[in-house]
């Protein structure tokens, strides 16, 4: 057991992190809140310079393929900068996608772009429920001459609106198992038919309604095979639910320290706010969650990066981590008193994203209904001793 | 990072299944405390020990000229979790001697100390039996206020006060004694020494105290002029306190084998939910996930201590972290586990082969057992004072 990283991680954790704390600095989330783009362009070409882009991209896609481990640790430390922006989407998302189950073809031209340029690709899959069940996966994809023809509503996709291509889940079966009949599709973003409007979340974090309208996609643009398209949208679910939870645990530990620190400066009846015996205990808890939170993704991070995904334990993380999210970021804000209800403080800016974090690759109810069916097919330990 | 064990201690996991096989009865009425009320249980509990202790496993990380294996960390972590998942009885033999004593005694003990308790806690047999005498009646979470008196005359201590919640005390033969030494101490920390003390020692008198359902796990002691050889003074006069804080670190990290003990427990609820039918609602379902994640994480939080051990370092707050955890999960197991019990968990738990017990009766167990594991080994709450203290570098409020 080792729960230590490599001299090479420890670095990448140092460069990436002191990269954010340079380039986006808290007034800096500020501003792109409002902004049309909602990311920082020449941040994100300086960080595809840096080969973070690429960073688990092959080599033979002008990747530095690196390991699912530095990926969780950039993810950690995305999380505790809150950094904007669609590294999530593209490179947690799209391109695992893209390097398990596309073509050569695709792959050549998709993998090396992102990791050469920095090109965006986001992941389209919500629809009406948004609640990443296959039933959910509706938009019409119909075979017409060699391609298919897409009509239908995604929500919640991030920074599509900047994005050069989307990878959208359509139906292209119906069935009565809604496993059945989910097909993949490579789209370009600047296809005739779509049209992009930005939902205004409230962490302002780029989410957009993306509406297709008899838009045309080729054959060669089917990522996987036609129908069976859901073992995608499982692979990145669970790929993403750790990555994603890794960024909330990179998000709560800064929220643990940022309230720790007030509590030492904040003074009231003469002492400071963190000599009160229930404060201490509300953030000796919140120790307790970010501590676990962070321990329990390293160790299914590093399931994944051995290959040997721990179903179970991804989707544990994940309600681990949505639950710990809440509670960190509200005692946060509860111990800063009325300012920590304000768009001034920082604590905010971590709190605003709760929602967004909970629901992206899965809120509770998905993942625990993934637990319990693999409890229910487990076979007890202590069963093994009854002859 | 790593999340396997090694080959070593997983092979020492193979052969400790192996044991427990051949020695260890399926449906043992496993948990916390159950081995000193009933006589038998008590005598199957010190056999077990016994048979532990031939192979070496009673006192594994124990060095070898102290009758040890000189055993890893994560050796040491596979024993606790194969011993919590199995209830196997007699790893502690009351817990005091093989936990804190022994590791306790050989930090700060005397070679002839040494010589003389160590081997009769790593035999296993009567004789290596201990109790933990800290707690007064006024002094509990405020130990450094403790009262009872070692006086030192010529070259004996003459003790003299009263101790309480002395778990396993009418099962030892020695008591690992806090008393105070120097009543003028300016500071009420120091002027506390450690003491053995012979249980057999005249003046001596222990009274059983029933717990909240009539078990005896622990007893009061009262030390009436009880005369004591100097020379059981363990490490330095006055210096107690120090080496008692020791003493508690090691006594707090039970994280490991207790992770194991709820996930044997969640095990044979799900099961049992299954086979009744109750595993198909939802709202049932959903707590036994909660509950394994909580158990989870757990786990994962102590054996990064394990981890943080193994490199040499100090652990302060964790295990007060990971107490203070488990304390949370013993009261969700109760609860969910008597829930999915029904009204069957109103039969009580110490009576043996009631009928209409399920699951042995493991599920009330726990459920009235918790609020005292919360209390015991120090409360989750001080605890916590000392996370918030150590973990977070907060000023101390009280
Ligand atoms: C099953 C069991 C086994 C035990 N075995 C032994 C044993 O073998 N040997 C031994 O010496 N002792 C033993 N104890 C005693 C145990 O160590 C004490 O119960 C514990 O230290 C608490 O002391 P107390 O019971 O006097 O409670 P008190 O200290 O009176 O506490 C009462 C309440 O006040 C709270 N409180 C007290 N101080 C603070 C504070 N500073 N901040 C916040 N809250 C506070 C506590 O959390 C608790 O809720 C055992 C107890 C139990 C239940």
């Amino acid at each position: 057991m080792d729960f230590g990283l490599t001299k090479d991680q420890e670095l990448i954790r140092k460069s990436i992190r002191e990269f954010f704390e340079k380039e986006c600095p808290k007034e800096k989330i500020r501003e792109l809140k409002t902004d049309k783009k909602g990311y920082d362009p020449k941040m994100w070409k300086k960080l595809a310079d840096l080969g973070y882009m690429g960073l688990v991209i092959p080599e033979e896609y002008s990747g530095a393929e690196g390991s699912f481990l530095d990926l969780m640790i950039v993810m950690e430390e995305i999380g505790r900068n809150i950094v904007p922006g669609p590294f999530f989407t593209t490179v947690c998302q799209s391109a695992p996608a893209i390097e398990k189950f596309g073509t050569p073809v695709q792959k050549k031209n998709l993998l090396k772009k992102i990791a050469e340029k920095g090109e965006i690709t986001s992941y389209a899959v919500n629809e009406a429920k948004a609640d990443y069940s296959a039933a959910d996966i509706q938009l019409a994809a119909t075979p017409q001459g060699d391609g298919f023809v897409l009509n239908g509503v995604k929500l919640f996709v991030p920074y599509a609106n900047s994005a050069t291509h989307l990878l959208v889940a359509g139906r292209t079966k119906k069935s009565e198992n809604p496993e059945e009949g989910v097909t993949l599709f490579l789209v370009d973003a600047k296809s005739k038919g779509i049209e992009i409007e930005e939902i205004p979340t409230a962490a302002r974090d780029m989410k957009c309604e993306v509406r297709f309208a008899n838009v045309g996609v080729s054959k060669e643009n089917v990522v996987g095979e036609i129908d069976k398209g859901w073992q995608i949208v499982d692979y990145v679910l669970q790929y993403g639910a750790v990555l994603k939870s890794a960024e909330m645990s990179g998000g709560v530990q800064a929220a643990l320290d940022i309230a720790t620190r007030y509590a030492k400066e904040r003074y009231q009846f003469g002492k400071p706010i963190g000599s009160f015996q229930s404060l201490q205990h509300r953030l000796v808890n919140m120790l307790t969650e970010v501590d676990g939170l962070k321990n329990l993704v390293y160790e299914a991070a590093w399931y994944m990066d051995q290959g040997k995904p721990d179903t179970m334990l991804n989707s544990m993380v994940k309600v681990k981590a949505n639950n710990v999210y809440h509670r960190v970021c509200y005692d946060a804000v509860y111990i800063h008193g009325a300012i920590g209800w304000t768009e001034e403080m920082d604590i905010s800016l971590y709190l605003l994203r709760s929602k967004a974090n909970e629901n992206d690759c899965g809120a509770n109810g998905v993942h625990k209904e993934r637990i319990a069916m693999e409890l229910d097919r487990y076979e007890p330990l202590f069963l093994s001793m009854r002859a | 990072m790593d999340f396997k064990f090694d080959d070593k201690a997983e092979e020492l996991r193979k052969k400790i299944r192996e044991f427990v096989k051949d020695n260890i009865p399926t449906d043992i009425k496993m948990g916390l405390f159950v081995d000193e009320h009933y006589d038998e249980d008590w005598a199957f509990a010190m056999e077990t020990a016994k048979k532990l202790s031939d192979i070496g496993w009673l006192t594994m990380s124990w060095p070898k000229e102290h009758c040890g294996m000189g055993a890893s960390v994560w050796e040491r972590v596979v024993m606790g979790e194969e011993s919590g998942y199995w209830g196997i009885p007699g790893m502690g033999m009351g817990v005091s001697g093989t936990a804190w004593v022994g590791p306790s005694l050989m930090l700060f003990g005397t070679e002839e100390q040494k010589k003389k308790y160590l081997p009769k806690i790593a035999s296993g047999e009567d004789d290596g039996v201990w109790c933990t005498g800290y707690s007064e009646p006024d002094s509990g979470s405020d130990l450094a206020s403790l009262q009872c008196s070692a006086k030192r005359v010529g070259d004996e201590y003459i003790i003299n006060g009263q101790k309480v919640w002395n778990s396993a005390g009418h099962r030892a033969r020695w008591c690992w004694l806090a008393c105070r030494t120097d009543p003028n101490a300016k500071r009420k920390h120091d002027g506390i020494s450690l003491i053995i003390v012979d249980l057999q020692s005249p003046g001596v008198t222990i009274r059983p105290i029933p717990n909240i359902i009539g078990a005896h796990v622990f007893n009061e002691l009262f030390f009436k002029d009880v005369h004591v050889p100097a020379e059981n003074l363990v490490g330095k006069e006055n210096n107690g306190w120090a080496q008692l804080m020791q003493a508690l670190a090691f006594e707090r990290g039970v994280a490991i084998s207790s992770s194991a003990m709820t996930r044997r427990m969640l095990d044979e609820l799900i099961h049992y939910a299954k086979e009744t039918g109750a595993f198909a609602k939802p709202e049932i379902r959903h707590k036994l996930v909660d509950l394994a994640i909580d158990i989870k994480t757990l786990r994962i939080l102590a054996m990064e201590a394990a981890w943080k051990v193994a490199k040499g370092e100090m652990v302060i707050h964790e295990p007060s972290r990971d107490k203070a955890l488990n304390d949370l999960i013993l009261e969700k197991v109760g609860q969910i586990g008597t829930e999915i019990i029904g009204a069957f968990a109103q039969v009580d738990p110490l009576e043996k082969n009631a009928g209409l017990q399920r699951l042995r009766g493991l599920m009330e167990w726990i459920y009235f057992s918790t609020p005292g594991m919360w209390a015991a080994a120090g409360t989750t709450d001080t605890n916590r004072n000392i996370v918030a203290q150590f973990g977070l570098g907060l000023p101390r409020g009280y």
